[in-house]
């Protein structure tokens, strides 16, 4: 498949990139592992106090946070970078260098979520990997296969979701350019860290119908421990196909607004 | 030294700080939402019970203060230092006939207005929404203020030698991220000092860190005997000096060792 082909050339393109810094993988590692250390500290304190907090133990919780690493991790391993690329500070739109990117035989949006890869996402990845295993240990009893499947399920879901979300911050710089959309979302993306359960019923609804931040991390975590119910599996997934099909239909008018910025 | 040039610097940057307002709202925004959290977190873990002696609303006192002084006290100056010595940024401000500490120094200043302007309408906005308790006398009040001062000149310059150890190396902001994850788990962010398990306590109450944030909150909400509060106030005056030593150990091997790159 030729789009097979060009991500694999993205890949080894970033790659080579960065093997001009050798210095930033151990700065990268040194980042991974004391968000990682902060995160079960965090968790180990908190459950040293209290045996549950509605419904949520120290097992469950964790497994969210596992949860909260691994999507970070898909996010900051190609769409993130890519993105931000694009739209972020010093983007291809507000530098005009967008033009170039118009101008590829390639669709756009393909392009301007899948080149740039920051390979050192795969550390954030095996750690986040690691504490859900660590979770699933200490939930102390088998996870039947059902929960497996509907995890991997709400997972999928949870990263479209994500994307689309990024997808559509990345075109509303086309109207707004300069706001930094992702940093503000980024500030609020750190609610995920703990179920939407938690929060007071008016932040609760923010996040999990205006900014569905509480979805990509509370429904996969939710899914390994208890299973889901069936409306609730169906919704998410839906949803999540919703925002990526209106994401991409706003990306496209977005593009239509561009005006290039090149001298 | 050149005091007048000093304050004109300061007026000076703090009017053009004053300019990109809205993007040091953002920053702020950030800095607020880990605390706001663990607030959360804390208030639905005590329901309706205490957890170590503090009540729902005694936590929503305790972290929107915290708020506050996290933010009175954070140095984002620091991190633009490592930048300045490093691209040779350095130059212009060794060439002015005032001490160079002035730039810094206004910088910081500048930042505290503009991060106010928004911090003290949203905290103010946060207590009528969450209604929280904070029982401070005119004694904790008056014990809290000099602690406050202390507490920022603690952070401020423990993070200013720190940050001149660019000096030596070009990464040294990473020794910042980690002065952030330790002010995280040990100076009261992700629960108040005396809830926190029993040996991270006493590292909490040797290490600087707790005097940076947390010492001035524990002071105001009356967590603390007169013992308590005399032996601390010692231990952030004792690592004030260290620092003030450091600081100035830092600078002036450094500044030997700076041979000035860039125009």
């Amino acid at each position: 498949m030729h789009s097979l082909k060009l991500l694999q050339t993205f890949a080894r393109a970033s790659f080579q990139q960065e093997l001009a810094y050798r210095s930033n993988f151990f700065i990268s590692l040194f980042h991974s592992l004391l968000n990682l250390g902060t995160g079960l500290l965090a968790l180990l304190v908190l459950f040293g106090q209290v045996q549950s907090i509605r419904g949520w133990d120290f097992p469950a919780t964790l497994a969210l946070l596992g949860v909260y690493l691994i999507v970070s991790a898909l996010r900051g391993l190609v769409f993130g970078p890519s993105l931000e690329s694009m739209a972020g500070m010093d983007g291809e739109v507000l530098t005009g260098r967008l033009d170039y990117t118009l101008l590829r035989p390639v669709n756009t949006q393909f392009l301007a979520s899948f080149r740039v890869w920051n390979l050192y996402a795969f550390i954030d990845l095996a750690l986040g990997v690691a504490v859900l295993i660590l979770a699933v240990v200490k939930i102390g009893q088998a996870v039947p296969v059902g929960h497996w499947l509907s995890f991997l399920a709400a997972l999928v879901s949870a990263v479209a979701t994500l994307y689309a979300l990024m997808l559509v911050f990345a075109a509303l710089v086309f109207w707004f350019p300069g706001v930094l959309f992702t940093w503000i979302f980024n500030s609020i993306f750190q609610m995920a860290r703990y179920p939407v359960g938690l929060y007071p019923s008016w932040l609760r609804v923010v996040l999990t119908w205006i900014i569905p931040v509480g979805i990509i991390t509370t429904l996969p975590a939710q899914a390994l421990t208890l299973g889901l119910p069936l409306p609730l599996q169906l919704g998410g997934l839906a949803l999540s196909v919703a925002l990526v099909t209106g994401a991409s239909l706003l990306f496209r008018v977005a593009l239509s607004r561009y005006a290039s910025a090149s001298s | 030294m050149n005091h007048r040039g000093g304050w004109a610097l300061i007026k000076r940057s703090w009017l053009s700080w004053m300019q990109y307002r809205s993007f040091f709202f953002l920053l702020a925004f950030g800095w607020m939402v880990p605390p706001l959290v663990y607030l959360f977190v804390w208030h639905s873990a005590a329901g309706e019970a205490s957890i170590g002696g503090m009540t729902a609303p005694q936590f929503t006192g305790y972290y929107l203060t915290l708020i506050l002084v996290n933010q009175l006290t954070y140095s984002q100056t620091n991190w633009t230092l490592g930048d300045v010595i490093r691209s040779g940024e350095l130059n212009a401000w060794l060439l002015r006939p005032l001490s160079p500490h002035y730039n810094v120094l206004s910088a910081e200043l500048a930042g505290k207005v503009v991060y106010l302007a928004f911090i003290l309408p949203i905290t103010g906005l946060l207590a009528l929404v969450l209604r929280p308790e904070l029982n401070a006398g005119p004694r904790e009040i008056l014990l809290f203020l000099p602690a406050l001062l202390l507490a920022w000149l603690l952070r401020f310059i423990w993070g200013y030698w720190l940050a001149l150890l660019a000096f030596w190396a070009t990464r040294a902001d990473a020794l910042l991220t980690l002065q952030d994850s330790l002010v995280f788990l040990l100076a009261g962010v992700v629960a108040p000092v005396p809830l926190l398990p029993a040996a991270m306590q006493t590292v909490a109450i040797y290490l600087p860190f707790r005097y940076m944030v947390g010492f001035p909150i524990e002071i105001l909400t009356g967590q603390l005997t007169a013992t308590h509060v005399a032996q601390g106030f010692a231990i952030q005056a004792a690592w004030l000096a260290a620092a003030l030593l450091l600081a100035r150990l830092v600078w002036a091997g450094g500044i030997k060792r700076y041979s000035a790159i860039g125009g």
